[in-house]
């Protein structure tokens, strides 16, 4: 399981965050005086990440792009109550989390099938393969697998309740500690390893014959 | 028993996220059972398996696309900041009072001697009868603040009005008077005059050990909107950039963001003797690269040329 950064300096990797915290710690502190320059900057530290996990969780880029745009405009009318509480990292991911769970259930409600739609002819395809990847490279046969299983992966997320979801993926794909998770779904560590159990016992079922 | 334990937990094993006496004990169990080792081996394969996919990130023209997006917004949006701040503000100011012993009793003392309720009886003219009775202090004594009832009782023509009323005291005593430091620590962060706030701000500075003034200090440095008491407020702190972690965060607030020159100056000058701290080198490293004064960013340069290099 070679995680990513396992062979960094965990002194280094301290030192990092001690200057990202401050460094944010002074962007806040001026965007709650209304420098929006200040804003934007802190926008820039975290807009990746908060436009993967939308663009992961609605599957379409057009969904994603307003995820990101309300989650950073709620976050931007909401700075002057930010009272340093929980780090700028947590209440940013609470607010797009909570952004992304009202998409899922409306999306469960409207019993849409997204990502997966159907093209012209009447198949199915996955919005998310729309996603270039330059691993598949020139390699047909390759892409085409990638696309299989990409559809069946999708297939399996798509069965897994909105929170269970959102736990696997913010686990997953996103590498953040449980206790984090729990915090940012306001629940505890505990409640969080349990749906994560769940999620990964219910794609483990859906995905048996693929292993 | 053990198997059916080491199953509950092997997917957190995969993620990492079982505590290091269970890790150990779960993968000393996996050495010994085929059948769990098994399991952890398709336990791995599967979060492989669904590693493969997926882990696409979004591209760099979405990324663009979005930020101009939201910057167009944002020239609209307004914060809620203003009024949510007056709104929020009191609160927070309430909290820290909740924990700030000396204030609240300062506030007390205040609240005791100007918010006297009053009552105050007006009789109609009669022959005889006094015009009007009042408690201490009248109205022409002390200003009055609010009317907090007004009732008539039934049958007389007797009004009787309960009012709050403001007026000045005096007190006198030494620095090292409890409430003579209550007092200044609440003109520090009060007085709508800078001129009294510099004048608490200057006397506050003798007292820095005291914890409650060192915090005092640190208001004044972050928020007091005169640059004199902030450079006053800076002066009183800087015997405890080295020992005191807050103080040195404001320090390094005030250098980075402070509007004033002279404030971020002594600022610099005074983190010299920590600048060997990460936070303080990681904080000299973006001044030395984008300051827009020339003299933050040349003296920040020189700083970081006499650390040692860090591997």
């Amino acid at each position: 399981m070679g995680r990513v950064g396992e062979n960094r300096d965990p002194t280094r990797d301290r030192m990092a965050g001690q200057e990202r915290r401050i460094d944010d710690t002074i962007l806040i502190r001026e965007a709650q005086h209304g420098n929006r320059a200040a804003f934007e900057e802190l926008v820039r530290h975290y807009d990746q990440a908060v436009l993967r996990l939308a663009l992961h969780l609605t599957g379409t880029e057009h969904d994603a792009q307003d995820v990101y745009q309300d989650a950073f405009l709620k976050a931007y009318k909401n700075i002057g109550s930010f009272r340093f509480e929980c780090s700028f990292y947590t209440w940013i991911y609470r607010i797009v989390t909570n952004l992304c769970l009202d998409h899922l259930r409306k999306r469960n409600v409207r019993k849409e099938d997204a990502p997966v739609v159907k093209d012209g002819d009447g198949g199915e395809y996955d919005l998310l393969d729309q996603v270039p990847d330059g691993r598949a490279g020139a390699n047909p046969e390759r892409d085409l697998m990638r696309r299989q299983l990409g559809a069946r992966i999708s297939g399996a997320l798509e069965k897994l309740t909105p929170r269970e979801r959102m736990v696997f993926e913010l686990k997953h794909y996103h590498g953040l500690k449980l206790r984090t998770v729990g915090e940012i779904l306001h629940t505890t560590e505990e409640t969080a390893k349990n749906t994560l159990f769940r999620a990964t016992q219910k794609l483990r079922g859906q995905l048996a014959d693929m292993r | 028993m053990k198997c059916e334990w080491v199953r509950e937990n092997i997917t957190l094993h995969v993620y990492g996220e079982l505590a290091d006496d269970a890790r150990h004990e779960l993968e000393q169990h996996v050495a010994r059972c085929a059948d769990c080792a098994a399991e952890l081996k398709a336990e791995q394969k599967f979060h492989a398996l669904l590693s493969q996919e997926r882990s696409a990130e979004p591209t760099p023209n979405l990324l663009a696309a979005s930020r101009m997006k939201l910057q167009e917004a944002l020239e609209t949006a307004e914060q809620g900041g203003f009024w949510r701040r007056l709104a929020f503000d009191p609160a927070n100011w309430l909290r820290q009072v909740n924990f700030s012993p000396a204030l609240a009793s300062a506030i007390l003392i205040l609240g005791f001697a100007g918010g006297m309720g009053t009552a105050y009886k007006v009789f109609d003219h009669q022959p005889g009868a006094p015009v009007a009775t009042t408690k201490t202090p009248s109205p022409a004594e002390a200003s009055i603040t609010g009317i907090q009832s007004i009732t008539q009782e039934p049958g007389t023509n007797q009004i009787d009005i309960k009012y709050n009323t403001v007026s000045t005291l005096e007190t006198q005593g030494s620095l090292n008077d409890q409430r003579i430091q209550q007092l200044l620590l609440f003109a520090a962060r009060n007085n709508y005059n800078s001129g009294v706030r510099m004048d608490s701000v200057d006397l506050l500075t003798k007292k820095p050990d005291v914890l409650q003034v060192r915090d005092a200090l640190i208001y004044a440095l972050q928020y007091d909107t005169n640059p004199g008491v902030r450079l006053k407020a800076l002066d009183g702190l800087g015997g405890f950039v080295k020992d005191d972690v807050q103080v040195r965060d404001a320090v390094l607030q005030a250098l980075v963001s402070d509007s004033n020159p002279g404030v971020r100056t002594e600022a610099m000058r005074l983190i010299e003797p920590v600048k060997a701290d990460g936070s303080v080198r990681g904080v000299l490293m973006t001044l030395a690269a984008k300051d827009q004064s020339q003299y933050i960013k040349s003296q920040a340069r020189t700083m970081l040329a006499q650390l040692p290099e860090i591997d």
